[in-house]
C-alpha cells in the first residue's frame, strides 16, 4: 500500500497556477527527490503534502488519511532552518515532542527521560551531541540544517518532508546534510521527499525522482531513468549537460559512491 | 502676508537659476560635434534642469514650513505669557536661591566670584540622614550584634527595600508596578497579535491597550483616588496599569517582527495552539521582552518619583514638602538622592541588557565582581 497518494493536485494562487493536476503515489521506506527550477512549484507540492498550504484541488492522503498541519506523523525540514534561534540545539531538538506533551510539561522541560534521550539520540545521529548545549544561533549553516533534521527525528515521524534543505549551504555542508538525511531515514524506515535543485546532489542521493516544470510533473522514475533528456526535460533549455558531466566525474572519484549504487534500485 | 514677502525673497533665487541652466545649455551645444552626442546632451541638460527646479521647490518648501513653525512658536510663548512674565526681576530671587541650593559654593568670594566650601555638603548629608532619604538608620536597631543584621535583613518589615529609606519606597512603587503589570502586558500583546486573535478582534485587545496609555499614571493615580485616596498603594496601581499599555505596545511591535518560519516549523511538529505560541512566538523574543521589561522598569521608577510629588510618598513627597518650605538646600539634596537611585537602577538595567544582547558566553560569577569597578566606570562614561 502507497504511503503518500497525491491525486490530481492543483495549487492556484489567484491567478497563478502553482500545481497542475499532479499525481503520484510513494510506497512506504522510499526517497524521493523532487526536481525542478525555481517557481516550478516543488516548495507547493511539499507544503501541500505536510497540510501547511490546502490544495485547490484534488487531494493528498497519507496512509489513506488527508493532511493536516499538526499531524505529528509528517516532520517537515525548512530550507531556512526555522530553528528558534535563541535556544540551545538540544531544545530545539526536544521541541519535536511538542505534539506528544502538554504546554506545562514543554514549557518547563518536564518531559519525559525518554524524550529527552531521544533528542539527545537524535542529536548523535546527525553529529552534533557535543554541540547539544550550544545555542543555535551560534553554529553555522549546516551544523543548524542538521539541528533541523533532529528535531523531525524527535518528531518520530513516519513521513519526512524537507523543503531544499540544502540550498543555502555551501557544497560540503550540502553533501553532508543530504548524507545524514539519506541515513537517517533509512535506517528508520521513513518514506521522505526531499526537493532540490541541483542536479549533481540529486542523483547522487535520490532514488526516485519526481521532476517538476511550470507546476507540472514532467519526470517520475528511478535513478537509470534520469537521463540527459530527462534532465533537459526538467530543467528547460539551460545548459544542463555540464552539470551532468561534472557530476559523473566527480561522482567516479567519490569513495561513497559504490554504496550509493547499493542502495539505488 | 509673510507669505507673500518670503515668496517674492526667493523669486530673484529662482531666476538666477534658469539663467544658470541656460548658459550651461549653450555651452553644451556650442561644444558639439556629432549628432548623437548631441542629444546625448540635451538630455543631461534636460535632467539637470529639472534637478535645479525640483531643488528650489525644495528650498521653497523648507521656507514655507520655517515660517509655520516660527508662527507658531510665537503664538506658544504667547500663550503660556512669555512675554509679559518678567524673569529677570526675579534673577536676584534666583540668585539668593542658588546659595541655598548649592551651600558648597559661596558666591560673591574668592578671585572668580565663587568659592568653594566643602562643609556645604555636610548639610545635604545631614537632611539625608535625618529623613532617612537612603538609608533607613533605625533598621537594625533591634540586633544585639553585626552577626544578627544579615537575618534582620531579611525578617524585617520590607526586607531589603526598606532598608533603602525613602529611596527605597520609591524603588518599590516602581518594582511592583512592573511586576503587577507584566503578565497582563504580556496577555494582552499576545492576544492583539494578528497571529493569534483574528484580524478585527485583535484590535479590541490593542485599542485597550491603546486607551490605557492615552491617559498617563499622574492621572491614573486620581482615577484610583476613591480606593484610599492617593498613596504608596493607588501610586502602585497607576504603576501597574501604567506599564499594562507602554509594556504591552512593546511587546506588541516586537511580535509583529519575528519571523513566521518557527511558527510554521512548530505547526508541524503538532504542537497545540498555546505550545505554538510559546515555542514559535515567545521564544523567539524571550530576551527583547526581558530587555524591554527593564526600560520600562527604569521608566517606573521615574513615574514613581513624579507620583510622590503628588502625595504618593517616597522621595517625590519628601521633595514638595520642602519645596513648601522653601527649604532650597533639603530640595537639592532628595533631589541628589532621587539622581543616585535613578542612576543606580539604569545602570543595573542597562548591564543587564548588554549581558543579553552579548553574543559571548555567560560571565562567570567571580568576573562579575572582579570586573564589577571597570564595568561601572564604562557605564558612568557613557
Amino acid at each position: 500500500m502507497s504511503k503518500i497518494t497525491v491525486d490530481g493536485l492543483t495549487k492556484r494562487f489567484g491567478d497563478t497556477v502553482a500545481l497542475d493536476d499532479v499525481s503520484f503515489e510513494v510506497p512506504e521506506g522510499e526517497f524521493v527527490i523532487i526536481m525542478g527550477v525555481s517557481g516550478s512549484g516543488k516548495s507547493t507540492l511539499l507544503r501541500c503534502i505536510g497540510g501547511l498550504l490546502e490544495p485547490t484541488e484534488g487531494s493528498v492522503r497519507i496512509d489513506g488519511r488527508p493532511t493536516a498541519s499538526d499531524d505529528d506523523d509528517v516532520a517537515f525540514i525548512f530550507q531556512q532552518h526555522n530553528l528558534i534561534e535563541e535556544m540551545t540545539a538540544y531544545s530545539n531538538a526536544l521541541s519535536g515532542s511538542l505534539g506528544r506533551n502538554g504546554l506545562s510539561a514543554s514549557l518547563l522541560q518536564l518531559q519525559d527521560d525518554d524524550e529527552k534521550y531521544r533528542s539527545l539520540e537524535a542529536l548523535d545521529t546527525v553529529g552534533l551531541l557535543d554541540e547539544a548545549r550550544s545555542e543555535v544561533r551560534q553554529m553555522s549553516g549546516g551544523q543548524q540544517q542538521r539541528v533541523g533534521i533532529a528535531r523531525a527525528l524527535v518528531q518520530e515521524p513516519e513521513v519526512m518532508l524537507a523543503d531544499e534543505p540544502v540550498s543555502s549551504l555551501d557544497p560540503g555542508s550540502a553533501q553532508e546534510v543530504m548524507r545524514y538525511l539519506r541515513r537517517t531515514t533509512e535506517d528508520r524506515g521513513l518514506t521522505t521527499l526531499t526537493s532540490l535543485h541541483q542536479v549533481n546532489i540529486a542523483r547522487k542521493f535520490g532514488t526516485r525522482f519526481i521532476g517538476l516544470h511550470r507546476g507540472r510533473k514532467v519526470f517520475d522514475g528511478y535513478r537509470n531513468e534520469l537521463t540527459i533528456d530527462a534532465i533537459d526535460d526538467i530543467y528547460g533549455d539551460i545548459d544542463t549537460e555540464g552539470m551532468f558531466v561534472s557530476d559523473e566525474t566527480g561522482a567516479r572519484n567519490d569513495p561513497a559512491e559504490p554504496t550509493e549504487d547499493e542502495a539505488a534500485p | 502676508m509673510t507669505r507673500d514677502v518670503d515668496s517674492g525673497g526667493t523669486d530673484p533665487d529662482r531666476s538666477d537659476s534658469i539663467d544658470g541652466g541656460v548658459a550651461r545649455a549653450d555651452g553644451g551645444v556650442a561644444s558639439d560635434t556629432s549628432g548623437e552626442s548631441a542629444g546625448r546632451d540635451g538630455d543631461v541638460d534636460r535632467q539637470f534642469d529639472e534637478i535645479a527646479i525640483a531643488r528650489k521647490g525644495r528650498w521653497l518648501g523648507y521656507a514655507v514650513v520655517a515660517v509655520i513653525v516660527t508662527y507658531l512658536f510665537l503664538m506658544a510663548l504667547e500663550t503660556v505669557e512669555w512675554f509679559r512674565a518678567d524673569l529677570p526681576a526675579y534673577l536676584g530671587t534666583f540668585a539668593e536661591a542658588l546659595q541655598d541650593y548649592f551651600p558648597f559654593l559661596v558666591f560673591g568670594e574668592g578671585p572668580i566670584g565663587v568659592a568653594f566650601a566643602p562643609a556645604g555638603f555636610l548639610e545635604y548629608v545631614a537632611f539625608i540622614r535625618e529623613r532617612n532619604l537612603l538609608y533607613e538608620s533605625g533598621f537594625f536597631a533591634g540586633a544585639d550584634g553585626v552577626l544578627e543584621y544579615p537575618i534582620l535583613l531579611f525578617t524585617q518589615t520590607g526586607g531589603p527595600i526598606r532598608l533603602f529609606g525613602a529611596a527605597g519606597e520609591t524603588l518599590a512603587i516602581g518594582f511592583a508596578g512592573t511586576v503587577m503589570g507584566f503578565p497582563l502586558a504580556l496577555l494582552f500583546s499576545i492576544l492583539g497579535s494578528g497571529r493569534v486573535t483574528p484580524f478585527p478582534f485583535n484590535f479590541l485587545f490593542r485599542g485597550t491597550m491603546s486607551a490605557i496609555r492615552a491617559i498617563p499614571a499622574l492621572v491614573w493615580v486620581l482615577i484610583y483616588v476613591p480606593l484610599g485616596g492617593i498613596g504608596p498603594t493607588t501610586a502602585t496601581l497607576a504603576v501597574a496599569t501604567d506599564t499594562v499599555g507602554n509594556l504591552g505596545r512593546l511587546f506588541t511591535d516586537e511580535l509583529e517582527e519575528i519571523g513566521d518560519g518557527p511558527v510554521e516549523a512548530m505547526r508541524t511538529t503538532g504542537a497545540s495552539k498555546p505550545q505554538i505560541i510559546v515555542f514559535g512566538m515567545l521564544a523567539q523574543v524571550r530576551n527583547s521582552f526581558i530587555a524591554w521589561t527593564l526600560y520600562v522598569f527604569e521608566i517606573n521608577v521615574r513615574i514613581a518619583v513624579g507620583l510622590g510629588i503628588i502625595g504618593a510618598g517616597g522621595l517625590g513627597l519628601v521633595l514638595s514638602v520642602q519645596q513648601g518650605l522653601f527649604a532650597y538646600t533639603n530640595m537639592m539634596a532628595t533631589i541628589i538622592v532621587i539622581f543616585l537611585l535613578i542612576v543606580s537602577v539604569e545602570m543595573v538595567s542597562q548591564r543587564t541588557r548588554a549581558y543579553l544582547r552579548a553574543e559571548e558566553e555567560p560571565m562567570a560569577a567571580i568576573q562579575l565582581i572582579v570586573g564589577f569597578p571597570e564595568r561601572l566606570m564604562r557605564s558612568l562614561l557613557k
